[in-house]
C-alpha cells in the first residue's frame, strides 16, 4: 500500500504544481485532465480517460466560484483513478474511497489558509526590495512547497486510512479550528484595508457606503453595482469638467482685463 | 481616439508580461488573493518603466502587491492598462498611484463575474461536454479538445486582452490629458472603486463573533444584536480600525500576525 500511496503522491503533486501556472483558472485541475494524467503516472492511461469522463461528469455541476472550494474535485479524482488502477476495483468503488478523502482534505486545506495567508506581510516586504528575480524565486519555491503539504496528508491518508486524519482532526482542541476559521475570514479585512487606505479620498470616501450597502440590504451582484458605480463616476466626471472649464474660462477674461488694463 | 503604434521596447514588454499573466494564481492567499500574479505579471513593465528611478520602482512594486482578484482573463486586460497607467505616471507625472489603485479596484468585481459566468458557467460546459463523450469511448483526445477549447482559448483571449488593455489605455489617458480633465478622472475613478471595495468588503470579509451574554433569565446572541444594528457593523469596524493603524504606520506584518492571534485567543475565551 505504501509504493501505491507514494505513486499516488506522485501523480497528486504533478497535477497540483501544473494547474496554477498552466493556461487558466480550472483547465489542467479539471477531472477530464486529471484523471487521465494519474492514468499515465500510474501506467493505464486507458483507465484514466474512461474515468475522466465519468468523474468529470459527476463534478461539472461544482463550481468553486469566488475562491471557496465546496468539494476537492482534483483529489477525489485522483484518488478515485488510482484506486482503481492500483486496486482493480470498479469506478464506483474508487470514488466510493475518494470522496471522503477528498472531504477531509478539503477541511485540512480550510485550516492551512490562514498560515499561507500569513505569508502575505513577507510577500510585500520582498516586493519592495525591487528585485525582481529574487521575488520570483521565492515565489516559485513556496509554489514548490504548498502541494507538498497536501501531498504528505495525501500520503497518510491512502496509506493509512481517512480514520486516521479524522482522529487527528478530533484530537485536535476545538477552539484550534474555530480560531483558524475565523481568522482567515477576518484577514481578508487586512487586505481591502490597505487597498482603502492607498484609494481613500476624503471627499468622495462616503462612496464606501454606498458600496457596502447596496451588497448587504439588497444583496446586488458586482455587476449591478459597477454599473450604478459608472453612472455616479460619469455624473461626478462631468461636473467635475464644466467647473474646470468654468475656471479655465474665467482666469481667461482675467487675463483678457489685466491685458486691456495693461495697454492703456 | 486613434491607435497607436507600438515600439519595439513596449512590444518586449508586452509579451513578457503575457507569458506572466499566466502565474495568476501563484501563492493565491486570502489577504491579498492574486496580488503575488499581479506583481509577477507587472514585472517587466515596471522595470522598463522606472530603470533609473528606484523610489518609483519601489513605490510601483508596492502598488501591484495590493490585494487583486478577478477572473484570469480580464486579469490580463487590467495588466496591460495599468502599464498604459504606470508609463503615464512616470513620463508625465499626469496620472497619480490613487488613480491607478482606484482604476485597479474598480475593475476587479465587474470584470469577475462577466467572465466567470462567460467562461466557467458557459463554455467550460460546453467544452467538457464534447470532451466527456470522446473521453467515455476512451480517446484522449477527448482531453485535448477540452484543454483547447477552455484554456487555450483564455490564452488566445488573455493575449489579445493584454495588448487591447495597453493600446487603448494609452490613447484613453492622452486623450483625458490633453484636455486637462485628468483631476476630474481622478476623482471618478476613487468614487468607483471606493464603491467596489465597499460591495467587496460586505461580500467578503466576516468576523465569526459568536458571543452569547446571559442576563438573568434571557440570553442575548451579540452578533444579532450587532446585525441588527448594521449588517456587518464588525466587519467595517475591523477594517476601519485597520485602515486607521496603517494610516499611523503600522505594518501589514503586525496586522497579519495580530487578527491571527486575535482570532486564537478569541476562539480561546470563546468569543468566536
Amino acid at each position: 500500500m505504501v509504493t501505491a500511496a507514494l505513486q499516488i503522491c506522485l501523480a497528486y503533486y504533478i497535477v497540483s504544481l501544473l494547474d496554477p501556472v498552466l493556461l487558466s483558472w480550472q483547465c489542467i485541475n479539471r477531472p477530464i485532465v486529471v484523471a487521465p494524467i494519474a492514468g499515465l503516472v500510474l501506467g493505464d492511461l486507458h483507465t484514466g480517460i474512461i474515468m475522466g469522463a465519468a468523474l468529470e461528469s459527476i463534478f461539472m455541476g461544482i463550481s468553486a466560484i469566488g475562491g471557496s472550494i465546496p468539494a476537492d474535485a482534483t483529489t477525489s479524482s485522483i484518488i478515485a483513478v488510482a484506486y482503481t488502477i492500483l486496486t482493480g476495483a470498479s469506478v464506483e468503488e474508487g470514488l466510493a474511497i475518494a470522496m471522503p478523502i477528498g472531504t477531509v482534505m478539503a477541511s485540512l486545506n480550510g485550516m492551512l489558509t490562514p498560515i499561507w495567508a500569513s505569508l502575505a506581510a513577507y510577500w510585500e516586504k520582498l516586493a519592495c526590495e525591487c528585485n525582481p528575480k529574487k521575488f520570483a524565486i521565492a515565489n516559485a519555491v513556496v509554489v514548490l512547497i504548498t502541494p507538498l503539504v497536501n501531498t504528505v496528508i495525501l500520503f497518510f491518508a491512502v496509506s493509512y486510512g481517512v480514520e486516521g486524519l479524522n482522529a487527528f482532526l478530533a484530537s485536535m482542541p476545538a477552539w484550534v479550528l474555530t480560531g483558524l476559521g475565523a481568522a482567515s475570514g477576518m484577514m481578508l479585512a487586512v487586505g481591502f484595508a490597505i487597498l482603502t487606505s492607498m484609494i481613500w479620498n476624503n471627499e468622495v470616501g462616503v462612496f464606501f457606503f454606498v458600496g457596502y450597502v447596496l451588497v448587504k440590504y439588497l444583496g446586488m451582484a458586482t455587476l449591478p453595482i459597477a454599473i450604478i458605480g459608472i453612472a455616479v463616476a460619469i455624473t461626478m466626471f462631468f461636473a467635475e469638467k464644466r467647473s474646470i472649464d468654468l475656471k479655465n474660462s474665467l482666469q481667461n477674461t482675467k487675463s483678457v482685463a489685466n491685458d486691456e488694463e495693461d495697454f492703456f | 481616439m486613434e491607435k497607436k503604434v507600438l515600439g519595439a521596447e513596449e512590444k518586449k514588454v508586452l509579451n513578457s508580461m503575457f507569458w506572466r499573466s499566466h502565474l495568476v494564481f501563484t501563492n493565491f492567499n486570502m489577504v491579498k488573493m492574486e496580488a503575488n500574479g499581479f506583481t509577477l505579471t507587472m514585472t517587466p513593465a515596471i522595470e522598463s518603466i522606472y530603470k533609473d528611478d528606484p523610489e518609483g520602482k519601489k513605490e510601483a512594486y508596492l502598488r501591484h502587491q495590493n490585494f487583486f482578484n478577478t477572473h484570469a482573463v480580464p486579469f490580463s486586460f487590467i495588466a496591460g492598462l495599468s502599464y498604459a497607467m504606470e508609463k503615464e505616471h512616470h513620463d508625465n507625472g499626469s496620472v497619480d498611484g490613487q488613480t491607478i489603485e482606484s482604476i485597479k479596484a474598480s475593475l476587479m468585481g465587474p470584470t469577475a463575474g462577466m467572465f466567470d459566468s462567460l467562461f466557467f458557467n458557459c463554455l467550460r460546459i460546453i467544452a467538457a461536454g464534447i470532451g466527456i463523450g470522446l473521453c467515455a469511448e476512451g480517446s484522449i483526445l477527448g482531453t485535448i479538445i477540452f484543454i483547447l477549447i477552455y484554456g487555450v482559448s483564455q490564452s488566445v483571449v488573455k493575449y489579445f486582452f493584454i495588448n487591447a488593455g495597453y493600446v487603448y489605455g494609452t490613447s484613453f489617458i492622452d486623450a483625458v490629458f490633453s484636455s486637462g480633465l485628468m483631476s476630474a478622472l481622478t476623482k471618478a475613478a476613487s468614487v468607483l472603486g471606493l464603491m467596489m471595495v465597499g460591495a467587496m468588503t460586505a461580500q467578503m470579509v466576516n468576523v465569526p463573533l459568536n458571543l452569547t451574554l446571559n442576563v438573568g433569565q434571557t440570553s442575548v446572541v451579540v452578533q444579532d444584536v450587532v446585525n441588527q444594528i448594521f449588517p456587518g457593523l464588525l466587519g467595517v469596524l475591523l477594517l476601519f480600525f485597520l485602515v486607521r493603524l496603517i494610516k499611523k504606520g503600522a505594518r501589514p506584518t503586525q496586522l497579519i500576525i495580530g487578527i491571527f492571534v486575535f482570532a486564537l485567543v478569541g476562539a480561546f475565551i470563546h468569543i468566536f
